[in-house]
């Protein structure tokens, strides 16, 4: 992940370097343990509504992790690409290798009903912490249920065509392929060069409101709708910032006015 | 009503034709299951893969491994088992609220042996398994067992191919299930009271037994409650059997059917408890959350008449192998290479991060033209490696080098495409070592080529032997193959003189050339002017002005370009070539002179410099709608709204590395000029090898004389103007 685009994070840094020196501008910034303490809060809140995000550790370490959610979506075999022929046929051959034998499902649902319009699409979702931006990133794939990924021209004409107008003019041109930093496979990541235009505003509204805000829940809600991850309302309500003390870098002044408004409950 | 529409969909004719049993009421129906559809993350594969190649190799025997399955699915989906990357691991967890599966997994070495793999007799073994486990109440105490399945791969490794075959062991009522009372939603049976009570029951089920499912389980309910147990509680809990009802982790999401799961627990209590059990009631709980709102109110629930199979002893018969996709008894497949053969994924990665520069910076920016531009690089040293790692990191799949040299101790350190065991033994040709090279960084630059040839030369006579001569017209015409076969040219030799020929064959063929030559710490980068295509009346050329060492060629160009003067607004096709400013023809520039002289002496940074500068230029020049025709820009466009997407498409960048500075100068082609000039041309085009042999054998004269540059240099000696006009300046 570090490294990649020097040229995109030169045109972010300068405005963390003037946030360096102007203590009052909110730090569109993370620290990793802030991003775990706030991904912990989020994912309480997930296991209490059963909204399925968890928390997944990379080779059992506690110090390398994201959190992850899967999401199956229903789609017609026919219309996407779900079932196209190059995601099942390889050889042609296959019909070689049928078994009329085995033909005897007699209490089975009539499989053409079942099956046929019963395809899906599996996307994951997982939220990493990049040290080199210092901030959450947001990574998904879409696959078959054969295990194949989909190219991001099929997630593309997955998308409802009423939404796709709306996306070409907001963040889905930041969408990237690039290897998951902790799995080593390819994803699809929504790169953070745009984090900041969101976030500062947000940021600052909630400082000057004198709120605290849960960085993970408010960027979460603004990103994962882009690429068909819903995040319920009711994580406003119920999650806040991570407490005061554990906000290590963050000045001890503004934190703990900012927290002695609204801390988590 | 959404759950009418969907008993109404269910009711398709069609359907209930194909099963034979239309609508006869209840009682006589049927039930039916929905088998499981198997669902695979790639993570699985990629895992298989690894255990394939560093734990199993070519050990076929059979291995355990572990799925899941989910009640809890928005309506549409349809009933799976799941295999993850953690699938190897047996005693891994079990996603949350998810009920594990184990399963058997036959990986076999060939598609023969997948293909003749009895999978009857792999059927049949399990169902005896299922069967007693049944009999000796270990299906109670871990009734897991029921949902056992068995996994057939094929892993093709070298083209990322996979066969693979689920079974889903069921085992069967030779006679069927009656159906007594038909599925309903549990919201049409139990009141909300009973339905929270119903909740609150088996999630206190769930934390009895320390878990987030359980796969079955025992309930008995008044109006006011409900209560749960598990199945291995069954004669406890169970006072009155004349009804039971059980409830199954259903992971169908039909209104009319329920999923797979429940098949062989309805075996088990009619294997159990058939003699007693009058009616059993099933609930197929479906437990889902949707927007942070839980519910289990579209559970189904029905009642159902089983058979007794107490007395029987021999295991019952079983089904269970999926169908492909296309509805037919057979393994399915995938084609996983594109996310798992490291070449494809290398190829993606690199179009993909030049795509990010559209998405997010030059929206406009025409990449396939770039990428598909075939590139013919002449010579194969500093400059040379420098251009073609430039190219590649623009994508171009296409390069082609042309360098007669072997590579030598002094080479790989300012030669990025060489190393030092190239120089071993003599040293490998640079071309063919170049080429190699190519591959290794990037495998996608599939059409990279390397030609180990020399490119005659003015001043470098071939007439010594019929050989020699056959040889250099053997040379030639692979040169013009080799530029007709390519759209641009780099000219990115160390020598003046070996820029002629292709200069000349370029230029007949309307091909862009850029080329870039290196001094000590300056160099220019120019593309050649591109004369107008032959059938294309051409302009007068400029035939007035005589160059720039005159001054009379201060006055305007032709009337047909008011705007354009001397140095600003030249289209493509009248701009210079390398030789137009020059008064000599080239010669065998080598001879005479000291050894610092004959080879390239200059600063090491420049060949980067100049190397990227030539692939940079060439890219806007791609950008440009006329290509090579388009219209200079020089250094007072600066300023002006940019031509292209990418900025500017001057005719020369001249360096200065003592300064760090760049200028854009542009020029008009010299109608004497030894290379390009109309003379040149036509005298090639018409006479062919005979026309470039005499110009090889021949001293320079022969050139000057053919061009008019011997009569300028008399005149211009005999008037002995040397008036450098201080307007002159660059």
């Amino acid at each position: 992940m570090c490294g990649e685009m020097e040229n995109t994070e030169w045109n972010f840094r300068p405005v963390s370097m003037s946030d360096d020196t102007d203590s009052t501008a909110a730090s569109c910034y993370l620290d990793e343990k802030t991003f775990r303490l706030s991904c912990g809060l989020f994912l309480e809140h997930s296991s209490f509504l059963n909204d399925g995000w968890a928390w997944e550790e990379v080779n059992g370490s506690e110090k390398e992790g994201y959190m992850k959610k899967t999401v199956m979506v229903p789609c017609r075999i026919s219309s996407t690409p779900c079932q196209s022929n190059q995601s099942r046929l390889v050889d042609g051959d296959d019909a070689l290798l049928e078994e009329e034998q085995l033909c005897d499902q007699d209490e089975a649902v009539g499989e053409p009903t079942a099956a046929e319009g019963q395809a899906a699409v599996r996307y994951e979702y997982h939220v990493l912490y990049s040290c080199s931006y210092q901030i959450p990133v947001l990574y998904f794939r879409a696959s078959t249920l054969e295990g194949r990924s989909l190219s991001l021209e099929e997630v593309w004409n997955n998308v409802h065509p009423n939404y796709q107008q709306r996306l070409l003019q907001g963040p889905w041109d930041t969408i990237t392929q690039q290897e998951h930093p902790l799995l080593g496979q390819p994803f699809f990541m929504l790169h953070p060069c745009r984090t900041e235009e969101f976030m500062r505003p947000a940021l600052e509204t909630a400082r000057a409101e004198r709120k605290g805000v849960n960085y993970i829940l408010t960027w979460l809600s603004v990103v994962g709708p882009v690429v068909g991850l819903d995040v319920p309302l009711s994580y406003a309500l119920a999650v806040g910032p991570p407490a005061p003390k554990a906000e290590a870098t963050t000045a001890a002044s503004t934190a703990s006015a900012s927290a002695s408004t609204s801390g988590p409950d | 009503m959404l759950a009418n529409s969907f008993l109404n969909s269910e009711k398709d004719p069609d359907f209930r034709m194909a099963d034979g049993s239309t609508v006869k009421g209840p009682g006589t129906q049927k039930l039916q299951f929905a088998p499981f559809c198997s669902a695979l993350e790639a993570g699985f594969w990629h895992q298989l893969t690894q255990k394939k190649l560093n734990d199993y190799r070519l050990d076929e025997s059979p291995k355990s491994i572990k799925g899941y399955y989910y009640n809890g699915d928005p309506d549409g989906l349809p009933t799976r088992l799941t295999l993850e990357f953690s699938a190897f691991e047996v005693d891994g967890p079990t996603p949350v609220r998810c009920c594990p599966a184990t399963g058997i997994l036959y990986n076999t070495n060939t598609l023969e042996a997948f293909r003749s793999i009895d999978k009857k007799a792999l059927l049949d073994t399990e169902a005896s398994e299922i069967w007693e486990a049944i009999q000796s109440n270990a299906a109670l105490q871990n009734p897991s067992i029921l949902n056992k399945f068995i996994l057939l791969t094929f892993a093709d490794l070298k083209k990322y191919h996979f066969y693979y075959w689920f079974c889903f062991p069921a085992l069967g009522f030779s006679e069927g299930i009656q159906i007594i009372q038909e599925p309903v939603l549990l919201s049409q049976k139990f009141s909300p009271k009973q339905i929270s009570a119903l909740q609150g029951a088996y999630d206190g089920l769930c934390t009895t037994n320390n878990t987030t499912a359980v796969p079955y389980f025992l309930i008995k309910y008044t109006e006011e409650d409900v209560t749960a147990a598990p199945l291995q509680e069954w004669e406890a809990f169970f006072t009155d059997l004349k009804t039971v009802t059980v409830g199954v982790y259903d992971p169908c999401t039909l209104p009319q059917h329920p999923g797979w799961p429940l098949r062989n627990l309805l075996i088990l209590i009619a294997s159990k408890w058939g003699a007693q059990v009058d009616l059993v009631e099933v609930l197929c709980y479906r437990d889902r959350t949707l927007q942070g709102t839980r519910s289990v109110q579209h559970s189904i629930i029905f009642q159902v008449k089983l058979p007794d199979l107490s007395a029987s002893t021999g295991c019952p018969k079983s089904v269970g192998w999926e169908k492909n996709q296309k509805g037919a008894m057979g393994p399915r497949s995938v084609n996983l290479s594109e996310c798992m053969d490291p070449k494809r994924l290398a190829e993606s990665s690199v179009d993909l991060n030049l795509k990010l520069m559209r998405w997010r910076l030059v929206p406009t920016l025409d990449l396939d033209k770039v990428i598909s531009t075939k590139c013919l690089l002449l010579g194969a040293g500093t400059l040379g490696c420098n251009v073609a790692r430039c190219l590649m990191g623009w994508g171009v799949r296409h390069i082609t080098f042309v360098d007669n040299a072997k590579i030598s101790y002094s080479n790989p350190v300012r030669q990025p495409l060489y190393e030092f065991d190239d120089c071993l033994s003599g040293g490998k040709s640079k071309a063919f070592a170049a080429v190699e090279r190519l591959r290794k960084i990037f495998p996608g630059v599939q059409n990279a080529e390397g030609f180990n040839m020399s490119i005659p030369m003015p001043g470098h006579p071939v007439n010594f032997s019929e050989e020699t001569l056959g040889q250099a017209q053997r040379d030639v015409e692979q040169l013009e193959t080799l530029i007709a076969a390519h759209d641009v040219v780099f000219l990115l030799m160390d020598t003046r003189e070996s820029r002629w020929l292709p200069t000349v064959l370029a230029g007949s063929q309307r091909k862009l050339v850029v080329n870039a030559a290196l001094g000590f710490d300056t160099f220019v980068v120019m593309r050649h002017g591109m004369k107008r295509p032959p059938g294309e009346s051409a302009e007068s050329s400029p035939s007035s002005s005589t160059g720039t060492s005159s001054s009379s060629s201060s006055t305007p160009g032709p009337a047909t370009l008011p705007a354009a003067s001397l140095f600003s607004n030249i289209p493509g096709h009248r701009l210079g070539c390398y030789f137009c400013n020059d008064v000599v023809a080239p010669g065998d520039s080598t001879r005479d002179r000291t050894l610092d002289q004959q080879c390239t002496v200059s600063r090491p940074g420049l060949a980067m410099i100049a190397g990227a500068l030539a692939v940079e230029m060439m890219v806007s020049i791609l950008q440009h709608a006329e290509g090579g025709y388009a219209v200079a820009s020089s250094s007072d466009d600066r300023m002006n709204e940019p031509p292209t997407s990418l900025g500017l498409v001057p005719h020369q960048i001249r360096g200065f590395l003592a300064r760090f500075d760049n200028v854009l100068p542009a020029s008009l082609a010299f109608d004497k000029c030894t290379a390009c000039s109309t003379i040149v041309l036509e005298h090639y085009e018409r006479e062919g090898f005979p026309f470039l042999s005499q110009v090889f054998n021949s001293s320079h004269s022969f050139l000057e004389d053919l061009t008019g540059l011997t009569l300028l240099h008399q005149e211009t000696q005999a008037a002995e103007i040397w008036d450098m006009s201080d307007d002159e300046s660059i």
